[in-house]
């Protein structure tokens, strides 16, 4: 659907007198996970600008390195001298032992992230930090080392809210980077246009904005970029030093100065403006003449992404009336999401979680290719969704903890310790719904998970589901209102944001 | 219970649907919400044969898979120029002519080409080839050129012209992926009932109260402008139909032949328990991925090439056994193949035309079409002589009967495989 503005008028600030709870609604759940009432009541009372400052700030906090990640990378030098010094069985055992020492970090590394991402103030920056991850993908299926997957995020989060042209500079030396598009592979010589190719492609120009020559060409210009223990290296012997024609520019270019050269390029400039609208707007592309003049602005501010930022997420558009509640939650988002409206922990075990995340159809650290995720309604199917489902319903219930794996135990005590011990929903939790009224219990529901109680026909097929146990004690109740949460949860209006 | 249940007003017989029609509850009441196989049925001319229609599977081989170490020109001396540490030696190449033989990891395929169940298409490919990832899959499963921009996949538009309409009361989805998402070769114009299926064991047991609450809430009126809110009642509603039968086949599923243990496999393994169970589901589309071979190609390669012959020998087996193997082609397709000189990292970068499978026990087995010319120079790539168009217009002329021009977007010649 076309916007209701013009171009002209799309990105000027939101005008102070539409800066109400509606609309701090849709900013929170569309910079962050959902929109709690207590953050929505903080918001509309600090203003637009205030909560922008916030939201993105100078810079991104930090996850603390996890203890896997930093005993993996301190590990790597022994290990590799040891698995040289090995017979073949030895060497079987010694990789079959850091497959699973890597599997184990990785799952550590992806719960540790989404308890952080999980809590309110962190929200809106670890999602842009993760928007910039589905540009500049990599996949663990490839990288497979964790310790580098954590670095390349590491890159991301410092250059998160700094001039892109810096942060496309950083991303070429990340490890996990270059060993994903098959840099280590590139010399003098034998140029592997993986990488080339995807960065003129996939993460600053777009198809159709280069040639195949000049992805040749540029191929060179990074020839000798390796890695040595997780740290980026320049091997100048492997590095092509002769003449490069790229974008009609001719002269010894390296890496950085290819990257200098998209940099120039018209379409960069709309580049990074159409993916933001993509991740966080609508599934349909603004028509042309829209991302134009975006783009124009953030140029003469020399790429700087934090402005970018407060411009798209400040702007008129953003919060023009066509993109309230019509698009599609990722897995993330609809999984965090649900931890804070419902007021959860994060369950530190990777079945719990990162499971049923990879059933919904996002698997952390692991897009299905280098494009990233596609979004929008290709995370909708019937298995995806059956999946949503299932993870709603587990919300609800309790853990059967002796069922689980000393190891998981272990988490979860170990969980409890930091003071978060809450995981799912008991029946109690849902008295403050429990009154004598069906109707009025329907609609408290809506307005807590929906935020709005004003579709009628919706609110009266909860408050009938509701009616039949309205007189019966309070934990037949509970248990209906129970049943009611989580088929609201399921709906289709509770995939949207 | 006092709240509606759906299924109490829905017109599950197209008898139903007159009825209900006559009464004044137009299609357009619900057709915005109704399970999409209803729309369809209601909308539907004629219905189709139930019985021995014709059944595609699609397998895509994901990441551009490396044609010329597939079928393996083993006498052209420029095979072995351009592969110098990985051409397959001549001697372990299973052979099915004079000069052309299959991958050593292919044995089921072998023995399926020796018992005239396998047809080769050498060289598919199509003009101005692109080698992005992306834009080349997108063109396979949209069957356009390479400089034209189609939003619907052909199955999709084979789906929207089906010359066949649905029977009024089959509740089966037309097209069924075992993919994540759903594939773009499945979107059509219109809206058809597709289901996904995640590889995997996915018991569920859904609790009543929930199935119908849900069931109410996803038939509440909606705002015609949110479509995604649209697609997404539309696909609950779909979904909810549909998964309780879909499981209780998977799991009661004996199959005749052994499967490899691996995703693969067991999507294979879940086709065959589908079409078993006498689905009316016309198009699967299964994908095996893995095969963007940059670096050390050489036992990676080997390895998907055994996954995907072994999966679909055991597939052929298994659906003979049942006796179903006449109603079903299975079909291989690629984004591209890879280049055919070999690169600094014993892998091969993204290429053009690769050779593909189509296999079933009522095709026209052998080799097909010309391999391609290998006196290249460094960097250059394969120039194809068979145009995939040409491939899917003969699956949908000859074997899903249905004429191609239109879904094709122009006159493609037919091939002698079918």
């Amino acid at each position: 659907m076309n916007p209701s503005l013009e171009p002209r008028d799309a990105w000027e600030r939101l005008p102070d007198r539409q800066w109400n709870a509606e609309a701090a609604r849709h900013l929170l759940r569309r910079a962050g996970w959902t929109a709690t009432s207590a953050d929505v009541e903080r918001a509309t009372s600090e203003g637009l600008e205030r909560t922008l400052e916030l939201l993105f700030p100078a810079a991104a906090p930090r996850l603390p390195e996890p203890p896997l990640i930093t005993e993996l990378t301190e590990d790597t030098p022994a290990f590799v001298q040891k698995l040289s010094a090995a017979s073949g069985g030895e060497k079987r055992a010694l990789l079959r032992e850091a497959r699973e020492r890597a599997q184990i970090a990785l799952q550590d590394l992806s719960v540790k992230w989404l308890e952080f991402a999980a809590r309110s103030e962190n929200a809106a920056s670890a999602k842009w930090v993760f928007f910039l991850g589905d540009v500049y993908v990599i996949a663990s299926e490839k990288v497979k080392n964790p310790a580098l997957i954590w670095r390349h995020f590491e890159i991301l989060r410092e250059h998160a809210f700094g001039p892109a042209p810096a942060l496309t500079k950083a991303v070429s030396r990340s490890p996990a980077m270059i060993r994903y598009l098959d840099l280590n592979e590139s010399k003098r010589g034998a140029p592997n246009e993986n990488f080339a190719r995807e960065l003129f492609e996939l993460f600053v120009l777009g198809e159709g904005n280069y040639t195949e020559q000049d992805i040749k060409e540029a191929a060179r210009a990074f020839t000798g970029y390796r890695t040595m223990f997780g740290e980026f290296r320049f091997a100048a012997r492997q590095h092509d030093l002769g003449t490069k024609t790229i974008f009609g520019h001719i002269g010894n270019f390296t890496g950085d100065d290819v990257i200098a050269l998209a940099y120039q390029q018209k379409a960069v400039r709309t580049f990074l403006p159409h993916e933001l609208v993509k991740f966080y707007l609508s599934d349909t592309p603004l028509p042309p003449g829209f991302t134009e003049p975006l783009g124009d602005w953030w140029a003469g501010g020399g790429y700087d992404l934090r402005a970018l930022a407060l411009k798209f997420f400040g702007s008129r558009l953003f919060f023009a009336p066509e993109y309230s509640g019509r698009f599609i939650k990722s897995p993330v988002q609809f999984y965090l999401g649900l931890v804070q409206d419902l007021d959860l922990d994060v369950v530190p075990i990777p079945r719990r979680v990162l499971v049923p995340l990879r059933q919904m159809g996002q698997m952390l650290y692991n897009p299905p290719n280098v494009r990233g995720w596609v979004g929008g309604r290709s995370w909708i199917n019937s298995a995806t969704l059956t999946a949503r489902r299932q993870m709603v319903e587990s919300l609800f219930e309790p853990i059967r903890e002796e069922y689980l794996n000393a190891d998981e135990q272990r988490s979860l005590e170990a969980a409890r310790d930091r003071g978060a011990g809450k995981f799912t929903v008991a029946d109690e939790g849902l008295a403050e719904f429990a009154n004598n009224d069906a109707a009025d219990a329907a609609g408290r529901l809506m307005r807590k998970f929906l935020g709005s109680s004003d579709a009628p026909e919706y609110r009266a097929d909860l408050g009938e589901f509701l009616r039949p146990a309205q007189s019966e004690p309070v934990p037949a109740r509970l248990r209906m209102l129970r049943r009611a949460a989580i088929a609201l949860l399921q709906s289709p209006e509770y995939q949207l944001c | 219970m006092a709240y509606r249940d759906p299924r109490d007003f829905l017109p599950s017989t197209r008898r139903e649907f007159i009825r209900l029609s006559t009464r004044g509850i137009g299609l357009l009441a619900f057709s915005r919400f109704a399970p999409s196989f209803l729309v369809n049925s209601t909308l539907a001319a004629t219905p189709a044969p139930e019985k021995d229609r014709s059944i595609l599977v699609l397998v895509q081989l994901a990441g551009g898979n490396d044609g010329l170490n597939t079928i393996v020109p083993f006498e052209d001396a420029n095979y072995y120029r351009l592969r110098p540490t990985l051409g397959i030696a001549k001697e372990t190449v299973l052979r099915t002519g004079d000069s052309l033989g299959l991958h050593p990891a292919c044995e089921p395929l072998h023995q399926l080409f020796g018992n005239g169940k396998l047809a080769i298409v050498q060289n598919v490919g199509y003009p101005n080839p692109n080698r992005s990832h992306f834009r080349s899959t997108e063109i396979w499963e949209t069957a356009s050129r390479s400089n034209e921009f189609v939003s619907t996949g052909w199955v999709g538009r084979f789906l929207d012209n089906a010359c066949s309409g649905l029977p009024a009361d089959a509740p089966d989805p037309v097209g069924v992926h075992l993919t994540d998402n759903l594939p773009q070769s499945f979107v059509g114009v219109h809206e058809h009932p597709t289901f996904g299926l995640v590889g995997g064991s996915r018991t569920h047991r859904e609790r009543e109260e929930n199935h119908r609450l849900l069931s109410a809430l996803a038939h509440t009126a909606d705002d015609a402008a949110n479509e995604n809110a649209t697609f997404l009642k539309h696909t609950l509603m779909d979904t909810l139909v549909t998964e309780q039968k879909v499981q209780s086949v998977l799991g009661g599923y004996r199959p005749e032949a052994n499967y490899p243990a691996n995703n693969f496999g067991n999507s294979l393994r879940n086709i065959a328990a589908l079409i078993a169970a006498g689905f009316s589901t016309r198009v699967y589309f299964a994908s095996l991925s893995g095969f963007d071979t940059h670096g050390n190609q050489l036992n990676q390669h080997a390895r998907l090439l055994a996954t995907l012959s072994d999966g679909l020998a055991a597939f052929q087996r298994d659906l003979e056994a049942h006796k179903l193997d006449g109603q079903v082609v299975t079909m291989t397709f690629s984004e591209f193949g890879r280049r055919p000189n070999e690169n600094e990292s014993r892998g091969t970068d993204h290429g053009t035309a690769a050779p593909l499978f189509i296999m079933g026990s009522r095709i026209k087995s052998g080799m097909h079409g010309t391999p391609p010319s290998l006196d290249l120079a460094k960097n250059q790539d394969l120039s194809f002589t068979a145009d995939f168009r040409r491939v899917y217009a003969t699956v949908l002329e000859k074997w899903l009967m249905c004429p191609s021009q239109e879904i094709l977007a122009g006159k493609f010649q037919t091939l002698g495989i079918l």
